[in-house]
């Protein structure tokens, strides 16, 4: 699974199912007792929030501890982002984010407005 | 001409008014101002990790028949077309090597003869079908974001 590589034809191989975590609000990785932080995600298809879309299967609601790339999963289940060959990045203030590294190392604070870019295939180098 | 210029006007709006969400969120520039039925052009600017600046026309007459024409302009808008004026993440012609760009096929000069103008929003293998402006601006954004520097 790559999240953060640059792009070629010969690469079109991303995407992938991030790691297994236990779902649900305040998950991801050592979540008990963690402070929990609420995030807003845009993505092409619309904004994630504590209240949008209106019918959503969870909400963006983590313990600060939770792994980039969970919050990439959530995200592409809300807006059924199916598909494993395409590449799924989270950006902050222009900034790419690594899907192993947790929302608290990149200082992630309360109502954080991350980006989520979905790239299709084919553009790049051939 | 295979979409009328109202047909197509009226179709970007609609989904400029979607992607502009995406576009300010993600810190992107979008000039639409001049767009008409005489002028179905806007413009985004994109930024790299570095922090220059790459603005890009999107020419879509024909639109959503065809794709647009994406090329990437110098800051006065008077050049454009050449491989300085790219990220470093595209083919070498240059060309943003995707369905979604009417240059990238071969019957605009482009590389790829394997590809139909008609079939322009269907997804490549599995991937997410980049299908509207929205999804174009993030397939762009989230390329030229993670790379440095300029094809020339």
């Amino acid at each position: 699974m790559q999240h953060d590589t640059q792009d070629t034809h010969a690469q079109q191989e991303h995407g992938g199912a991030p790691p297994d975590h236990d779902g649900g609000n305040s998950h991801g990785s050592g979540g008990h007792g963690q402070p929990v932080v609420h995030i807003r995600v845009q993505t092409p298809r619309g904004l994630w929030s504590m209240t949008e879309p209106e019918i959503a299967p969870r909400r963006p609601e983590y313990a600060i501890g939770t792994q980039i790339a969970i919050v990439i999963e959530d995200a592409r289940a809300v807006f059924k982002f199916v598909e494993q060959d395409s590449r799924y990045t989270l950006f902050v203030n222009g900034a790419q984010l690594a899907p192993d590294r947790t929302l608290v190392s990149y200082h992630i604070a309360e109502d954080t407005l991350l980006v989520l870019s979905v790239q299709g295939g084919n553009a790049g180098r051939r | 001409m295979t979409a009328s210029p109202a047909l197509s006007l009226e179709t970007i709006r609609e989904e400029l008014a979607a992607a502009t969400s995406f576009a300010t969120a993600a810190g992107l520039a979008v000039d639409a101002a001049g767009l008409s039925e005489d002028n179905l052009r806007f413009i985004v600017t994109f930024m790299n990790a570095g922090g220059d600046r790459f603005p890009a026309e999107f020419d879509c007459r024909d639109y959503p028949a065809y794709p647009p024409t994406i090329e990437f302009l110098d800051e006065a808008h008077s050049a454009r077309g050449l491989r300085s004026l790219y990220p470093n993440v595209f083919h070498s012609t240059p060309c943003i090597c995707a369905r979604y760009n009417r240059k990238a096929y071969a019957e605009r000069g482009g590389p790829h003869g394997d590809w139909r103008l008609v079939d322009w929003q269907l997804p490549t293998s599995n991937g997410v079908a980049i299908d509207s402006i929205a999804m174009m601006l993030s397939d762009l954004h989230g390329k030229i974001a993670a790379s440095s520097g300029r094809l020339a």
